[in-house]
């Protein structure tokens, strides 16, 4: 298992998205905000001509961003033909991933547990691998408003 | 010779899908010589095109079915169903050795000479020579060969030549197809994208020019690329386009089929097919209605005796009807079978698992019918060879839903069953108008846009009715929704405009609802470019999708016939079924009567006939006035008499109430709950201890007593007092004009127009004695009062007097900028219907 990731920060954690998934990284334009939408959807940007859809990440796994610095530039992914634009604290670097995801006994907390895909070992240490459908998913119970 | 075959395959596909229909016609008029010749057409090219490429069993094929239609056409054979069904048959095999062919298989063996023997016909003495006539028209055929694969609109008057009776006539040449080419829809769909993405370059281009000013050298050919832009895009645009006919051509053919297997009579009806839609969609909705077809005729439709037996006709009526409103198109399905029963879903449902058993007294039937659409449900007894194969309607809703589709049903038991399909048209550009509220801007599209107005026009005459906001719009009050409080936007009330600085902007429903939608500003109109959005965002439901702005900001666009529907003020369209049981006389259940089930001020459950209500108003408390003997209420401007409540029952803020007419008059009901339309389908139960309850019935195993319409008429019913408003006379100044005026207009008054006349007979004409009659109060200054009074004037109508200066000399004046005091004598002039003196 020699799979690329893109290593970020959410909510001052390291976590982990598959490269494969990601298809760019870019500088965060204006966001255009959503009104009524899910509270962790900040609004939707455009690039070149598409329009991204923008996950703020830490409020989608259930903490409050403002603790937290954000990077300027956001993750892109491809989600079941949408694109989204991540949010994150900060974003590292590129890593390979040493081997499979594994599980934690005791899981990752009730927040990242919703999100995880389980624990990855990469080159810079271990790792949340994300789970991106159900990060993009909206959360059940938290009053979201939607 | 590859690409000649990929031709000849394609060609003969094309030529199956046009000819589909006509045979279905034909068999319903055999006499119909334009659908023989059509059919023949087909064959007949076929096989021309066969002997070229040397495929002897087509050719065999071909040939028969052209024989026996040749036979028809000139008149030596009636065309009957037996005939239909072996020609069909055919085309049907014919359709499967094309498929074969391209898929580079062998057909299988064998077959083809029974479909040969079934069109010999059984019982026919007529034919005398049958051999010679195929000879004759193989040889023609076989000259007018190269020429049908060059050009097949030349085969149309070469195969009418052929016909031996001179009675054909030259049939229109409804299938003169086009020249045309096969692609990948991919390559269609990189094709559009391409081109959104070149609109959105020279949107940004053009921008920038602004910015840059005027350079003659750059706008002129900035102007040819805008031009030659918009060209290529409507081509684009229509290559994505079919008509909807493509799918509904193939329908009557399945209809028959289907109907023929299951021992049913139906009669199919399309409406619509000129809608275009997108090409995939086309694809994406086949499936679906094909299912729902199957669905009707299986379960839906009973046998030709059962329907004798209820009284319908026995040839049940299909019908399919496609309309495109705005950016969607709705796709209605209804057939006058015998209708869902909602007690079996309900107890399949309940069986099943999907409802729980304590739910059971809470679902409506609206809900339980939807219930239909949930995964694992069917309630087909027997699973027949058509439906019920484990395929529910669960896929056809989730295959809508994929493409942001959605499909409710509405049924009566005995009358028959309606689907209704949305599907998004989305195709990609689209004219939308720009708005701006709370200083975000938003897309609608152009094709809701009615009007734009602006509020601070007079006639606008913006009011609120409850919590309602009313615009009145060509002399019609129209609901009015605000734009940040649909969407919630942050500003709050206090930074955000006045409404009567906002504009408004009237939508046009596709069912013909209006409604005006206020925003701040209007920014500009023009084509966008709609980009889907994710599925999170859409989920909100006020949102058809986004698009970018000249400068790249992406907006959001409205969809306007959900927001509309979120506040009620879609009106149901369901007419077309229940039209067409009043012409058919199927109308079985005539005395089933609709009723509004309703919960009284004294708890009591009770209904009133749906006809009688009128609508379901919320009015604030205040607008119910006690002070006569009897209750009444003002709405909508009408003083209009109120029961079914008593002192001390009044609920705090705002109170609902049914305006019941009986056609003339009107009445209000006070309720505390309105539950549920429903209809009553068990006994009606006379009761003779209170006059004012017609009969009690049981609705969902409760009892409910009926209102007696009669009786409430008759004894509280009045006509509303101001079927036309009354007359507020003003002096004749520039102040009163534009002033008072449009005070004494929003107070419901007409204004008198014309000079004010004295009421003094000697100097009155003819005219203005009748409008001295109209006018119902009179506005004087305080001076011009005490002159004419001076002058033993006669004042028949009552008069509210204007002083100059705040300060009052005396009791009965108003001072003139004194708003309140000036509205409250306006109302009390007009509770008491001008018999004040």
């Amino acid at each position: 298992m020699n799979d690329l990731l893109v290593m970020a920060q959410i909510a001052g954690r390291r976590c982990a998205f598959p490269a494969h998934d990601v298809s760019s990284v870019i500088e965060v334009g204006t966001i255009t905000p959503v009104p009524r939408a899910p509270d962790h959807i900040s609004g939707i940007t455009a690039m070149r001509s598409q329009a991204l859809t923008v996950i703020e990440c830490r409020r989608a796994i259930g903490f409050d961003p403002s603790q937290w610095s954000l990077d300027h530039r956001a993750i892109v992914v491809g989600v079941a033909d949408y694109s989204y634009a991540l949010r994150v604290d900060a974003i590292e670097d590129i890593t390979t991933a040493m081997g499979e995801p594994g599980q934690v006994p005791g899981g990752f907390g009730p927040e990242w547990s919703r999100v995880a895909a389980g624990l990855i070992e990469t080159r810079a240490g271990p790792a949340l691998l994300i789970n991106l459908p159900a990060l993009i998913e909206e959360r059940e119970g938290f009053g979201a408003a939607a | 010779m590859d690409d000649l075959l990929a031709d000849f395959v394609a060609e003969t596909r094309e030529m199956l899908e046009a000819s589909e229909g006509e045979i279905i016609a034909w068999e319903a008029d055999p006499a119909d010589r334009a659908r023989i010749d059509t059919i023949f057409r087909f064959v007949h090219t076929v096989k021309g095109n066969c002997g070229f490429f040397d495929f002897p069993r087509l050719a065999a094929l071909s040939h028969a079915a052209e024989d026996a239609l040749a036979d028809c056409r000139s008149e030596r054979r009636e065309a009957d169903s037996a005939l239909v069904s072996a020609v069909l048959a055919i085309i049907d095999r014919i359709a499967h050795m094309a498929d074969a062919i391209e898929a580079g298989e062998e057909f299988l063996e064998g077959g083809d000479e029974e479909l040969i023997a079934a069109l010999a016909p059984g019982s026919e003495p007529a034919i005398t020579a049958p051999d010679i006539v195929a000879d004759d028209l193989s040889e023609t055929a076989h000259e007018s060969a190269p020429e049908n694969s060059a050009s097949k609109t030349e085969a149309a008057p070469d195969s009418a030549s052929t016909a031996a009776a001179p009675a054909v006539k030259r049939p229109d040449n409804t299938i003169v197809a086009q020249r045309s080419i096969r692609l990948p829809v991919d390559l269609l769909d990189r094709v559009m994208s391409g081109v959104s993405d070149m609109v959105l370059a020279r949107n940004d281009l053009a921008h920038r020019l602004r910015q840059a000013g005027t350079q003659p050298t750059i706008d002129g050919p900035f102007e040819r690329l805008t031009t030659i832009l918009a060209d290529v895009r409507d081509a684009i645009t229509r290559m994505r386009m079919q008509r909807i006919e493509t799918l509904f051509s193939a329908l009557p053919r399945l209809v028959r089929d289907l109907s023929a297997d299951l021992g049913k009579q139906v009669m199919v009806d399309l409406e619509g097919g000129d809608v275009e839609l997108d090409r995939e969609m086309i694809e994406t909705i086949r499936d679906p209605i094909t299912h729902i077809i199957r669905n009707a005729i299986d379960h839906g439709m009973e046998t030709p005796s059962e329907r004798l037996a209820n009284g319908k006709r026995e040839i049940a009526l299909l019908s399919i009807s496609a309309r495109q409103s705005g950016n969607t198109i709705s796709i209605v399905l209804s057939d006058d079978g015998r209708g869902l029963d909602e007690t079996r879903i309900l107890e399949k449902a309940i069986a099943t698992g999907l409802v729980p058993e304590s739910k059971r007294a809470e679902m409506s039937r609206e809900k339980i019918l939807q219930l239909i659409f949930e995964p694992g449900f069917s309630t087909a007894e027997a699973v027949s060879n058509v439906s019920g194969r484990g395929v529910g309607l669960d896929v056809v809703r989730e295959n809508l839903e994929k493409v942001g589709g959605s499909i409710k049903v509405t049924s009566t038991p005995g009358i028959g069953t309606l689907f209704t399909m949305r599907i998004p048209l989305t195709l990609s550009i689209i004219a939308g108008l720009t708005v701006e509220s709370d200083g975000q801007r938003f897309a609608i599209p152009q094709s809701y846009v009615e009007e734009i107005i602006h509020s601070s026009s007079k006639a606008l005459d913006f009011t609120h009715v409850g919590e309602t906001a009313l615009v009145t719009f060509r002399g019609n009050r129209v609901p009015c929704l605000l734009l940040s409080d649909v969407l919630d936007l942050a500003a709050g009330p206090e930074g955000r405009i006045a409404e009567s600085e906002s504009t408004m902007v009237m939508l046009r429903l596709a069912s013909g609802d209006l409604f005006a939608l206020a925003v701040d500003n209007i920014h500009s109109h023009g084509d966008v470019v709609v980009k889907p959005l994710a599925p999170a965002v859409m989920k909100s439901g006020l949102y058809a999708g986004s698009t970018l702005l000249d400068d790249g900001q992406p907006v959001l666009l409205l969809d306007v016939t959900n927001v509309a529907a979120r506040y009620g003020l879609v009106s149901d369209a369901r007419g077309r079924v229940l039209k067409s049981s009043e012409e058919g006389e199927t109308a079985t259940d005539t005395d089933t009567c609709r009723a509004m089930l309703f919960t009284d001020f004294n708890g009591r459950r009770s209904a009133v006939r749906l006809e009688l209500v009128q609508r379901i108003e919320t009015a604030p408390v205040s607008a119910i006035d006690r002070s006569g003997t009897a209750p009444r209420a003002i709405i909508d401007g009408a003083i209009l008499p109120l029961i079914g409540i008593s002192e001390g029952q009044l609920p705090e803020e705002k109170i609902r109430l049914l305006r019941l007419t009986d056609g003339t008059c009107e009445l209000l009901h006070a309720v505390r709950d309105i539950d549920d339309a429903a209809e009553l389908t068990n006994p009606l139960k006379p009761v003779d201890d209170d006059p004012m309850v017609e009969a009690v019935t049981l609705v969902e195993g409760k009892t409910i007593a009926l209102i007696d319409g009669h009786e409430f008429f008759a004894r509280y019913g009045e006509a509303p007092t101001d079927i036309s408003k009354p007359i507020c006379r003003l002096p004749e100044t520039d102040w009163a004009r534009t002033i008072l005026g449009p005070l004494v207009k929003s107070a419901g008054y007409d204004i008198a127009a014309g000079p004010q006349k004295t009421a003094d007979p000697a100097s009155s004409t003819a005219a203005s004695q009748t409008d001295t009659k109209r006018a119902d109060i009179a506005i004087w200054f305080e001076e011009d009062y005490e002159a004419a009074l001076a002058l033993e004037m006669n004042f028949d109508t009552p008069v509210i007097r204007l002083r100059e200066v705040p300060e009052a000399a005396s009791k009965e004046t108003i001072y003139r900028y004194d708003r309140d005091a000036l509205v409250h004598a306006l109302k009390e002039a007009r509770m008491n219907g001008g018999r004040r003196t």
